[in-house]
């Protein structure tokens, strides 16, 4: 129990990156997705502080219902007979109040969401009329590169953040410092539909030549999504570029976060006294500097998965992924209501339960909140 | 290492020193190019450019010539004039969208944390909706269910700029707001019996000014991507009208023949962007240091 008090943050980490593992392998419905989620959530701040997550957990409940609210209002009043729609033009009057009928959208606003509310809860998203499938199969068929996508680009991000906030920060004001933090500034003010594209032209299609000069390499594919069934080798050459596409710019922002973050903590009185005790500058940095430093990256990192989940969208437009960013834009653009609803419910759904999560990790990497909420 | 740490001290104080004296020579650099981008999209009718839909034959995917500068795109039209008449599209949705959202999210960040309360609840409601759902998102799903049929793009565009702006630019106000009204000439003009309204538009709106122009040029940044995003999409302003995003997406089939067509209008928004971030980096820095002498 001693253990598992002093290493929650490690093992809340574990736990999620195991999610999502065990969501790429065995593919299961969402539901079980976000219920596994919340345990872990739930889980690893119990060891914590029982009360707060507890607290954090229940007041999800009216937020997720004002989220099914908002989604289901917009997508029900977008203009559009949705019964025609799905009929397409040739369709009789008759036919389209019957189908209108057996589909419900007669009857009044608030029966139509208790009814879809009511199905939502045991995991039935509906039937898509258009795309001619169960919704929920399709967004656990989709979620799965997308989820990929998200965590190799969140491990990206931080795994090129951390040291360059690190480095930079300590060098603070230094010409070093100027270098990394302009080219940071660069790569927050690059789209990342505009990275993509300049990551294909230099890494894949052969780059630019200027006069008689080849500048660019094709070294990794430009395009198309390949499972891990087929190849982890494959796989991960195939998602490099989407990948990395879509980390930089959450990259620099962590980076900017970190670095600012790290100049306050060094100037801290408990890091003259590890200087002064003679441990070297690397474990300074990283054993003593990085955790107090750490705590405005973690919740940004929470919510930059509603930035993540908006740049799939794009990412997975510009290579080919069928992930779920692809599967509302096709719904969108053939208007199919039922399919949008289910994706983005279950896309907020999910950002929602990473915020918290966020949360309360950040209750586990900084004790002092927990005495102060334990004093309030 | 005391050396060092003693050298490190007084580097750091030349430093802030300098940075309060000028705003450096890049900054200069991103203000110069702003101006000529901007003096070019307004007055792109009068000033020497070719007409952005006419297809000129046999040009098609050229590369950059003495006549057209930066080359022609898929169809032979020229590059240079559609980045000019694009830059009007962007600029106008950046600039109008941060305007609209600077005025209602200003006065709504001003009241509520002047009176905290109801006014300061609300507000968080706001922004709490606006979190929920991932923008960019909300965004598609707004301007479809706003404007299915892409007659008035343009104006919804704005709009649903503004209204997803008005959020953020609210709680940078409140916030500053909240820490502007504890200070002691705004309760000496409280005691002296002002009004509420005279209290917060003249003692504490000319403090929170700076920062609230730095941010707003960091929003405008950040609207004239999101635009690029829905343009690339196929979503912004309907085709004749040239966008960055939109010239974007058609250069992307000549990635491999023609790269210039993406890179054109992808580099001078990322200028754009880039610039208007210095600036707004920069002033804060500047607001900042200056706020900490006080």
């Amino acid at each position: 129990m001693k253990f598992l008090k002093r290493n929650i943050g490690r093992i809340v980490l574990t736990g999620l990156v195991l999610v999502i593992l065990f969501a790429w392998f065995a593919r299961p419905p969402f539901s079980w997705t976000f219920g596994l989620l919340i345990l872990v959530g739930a889980f690893g701040a119990l060891v914590t502080d029982a009360n707060y997550a507890a607290r954090r957990i229940f007041s999800l409940i009216p937020v997720l219902l004002i989220v099914s609210f908002v989604v289901f209002s917009l997508m029900s009043s977008l203009p559009g007979d949705p019964a025609l729609t799905i009929l397409g033009a040739g369709a009789t009057a008759e036919s389209i109040a019957q189908l209108n009928q057996e589909l419900g959208f007669d009857q009044p606003f608030f029966n139509r969401y208790g009814n879809w509310m009511g199905d939502v809860i045991v995991g039935d998203l509906g039937t898509s009329r258009i795309l001619r499938e169960d919704v929920a199969d399709g967004i656990s068929r989709s979620i799965t590169p997308t989820l990929q996508l998200m965590a190799y680009s969140l491990i990206l991000a931080v795994l090129i953040a951390v040291p360059a906030g690190m480095y930079s920060g300590y060098k603070n004001g230094t010409r070093q410092d100027r270098i990394i933090s302009y080219t940071m500034l660069g790569f927050l003010a690059i789209p990342n539909f505009v990275l993509a594209l300049v990551l294909v032209l230099f890494l894949a299609v052969g780059g630019v030549t200027i006069f008689g000069v080849d500048i660019g390499f094709r070294w990794l594919p430009a395009a198309r999504y390949v499972p891990i069934g087929a190849g982890w080798s494959d796989h991960l050459k195939h998602m490099l570029l989407p990948s990395l596409s879509l980390a930089m710019s959450q990259a620099a922002v962590f980076m900017r976060l970190l670095r600012s973050d790290m100049i306050g903590t060094l100037r801290l009185p408990f890091i003259d006294l590890a200087r002064s005790k003679g441990l070297k500058t690397g474990r300074i940095l990283f054993r003593h500097a990085l955790r107090p430093s750490s705590f405005t990256l973690i919740t940004v990192m929470g919510l930059s998965v509603g930035s993540l989940i908006g740049g799939a969208l794009i990412t997975e437009y510009v290579f080919t992924l069928p992930g779920v960013g692809s599967y509302i834009f096709t719904g969108i653009f053939k208007r199919d209501f039922v399919a949008v609803q289910g994706a983005v419910l279950v896309i907020s759904t999910l950002f929602i339960v990473v915020l918290t999560f966020s949360d309360l990790l950040y209750l586990a990497l900084d004790p002092r909140l927990k005495h102060q909420s334990e004093a309030a | 290492m005391i050396k060092l740490k003693l050298r490190k001290r007084t580097r750091e104080v030349d430093e802030t020193s300098r940075t309060n004296n000028s705003l450096g020579l890049m900054f200069w650099a991103a203000v110069s190019f702003l101006a000529v981008l901007t003096f070019c999209a307004i007055f792109a009718d009068i000033l020497p450019f070719k007409n952005p839909t006419q297809t000129f034959k046999g040009f098609n995917k050229n590369g950059p010539s003495g006549s057209f500068l930066l080359g022609n795109d898929g169809v032979g039209r020229d590059i240079l004039s559609r980045v000019v008449y694009g830059a009007q599209t962007s600029l106008v949705i950046a600039v109008v969208g941060t305007s609209i959202a600077l005025i209602i999210g200003g006065s709504i960040g001003l009241a509520a944390g002047y009176y905290r309360g109801k006014v300061d609840r609300l507000l968080t409601i706001m922004l709490n909706t606006t979190l929920i759902i991932p923008p960019l998102i909300l965004f598609i799903s707004l301007i479809l269910f706003l404007d299915p049929a892409a007659e008035r793009r343009m104006f919804i565009l704005i709009f649903t700029f503004a209204l997803l702006s008005i959020a953020p630019i609210g709680r940078v106000v409140r916030a500053n707001t909240m820490a502007w009204s504890e200070r002691e000439f705004v309760l000496a003009a409280q005691t002296i019996g002002a009004r509420n309204g005279r209290v917060m538009f003249r003692e504490i709106l000319p403090n929170v000014a700076p920062s609230l122009i730095s941010y707003s040029l960091i929003v405008m940044a950040t609207l004239i991507i999101v635009e690029g995003a829905v343009a690339f999409l196929g979503l912004s302003v309907p085709s004749p009208t040239p966008t960055w995003g939109d010239m974007i997406n058609k250069g992307r089939p000549h990635l491999d023949v023609a790269p210039h067509i993406t890179l054109m209008p992808a580099l001078s928004m990322f200028l754009t962007v880039l610039s208007l971030n210095f600036i707004g980096d920069k002033l804060q820095e500047k607001f900042e240091s200056k706020a900490a002498i006080l």
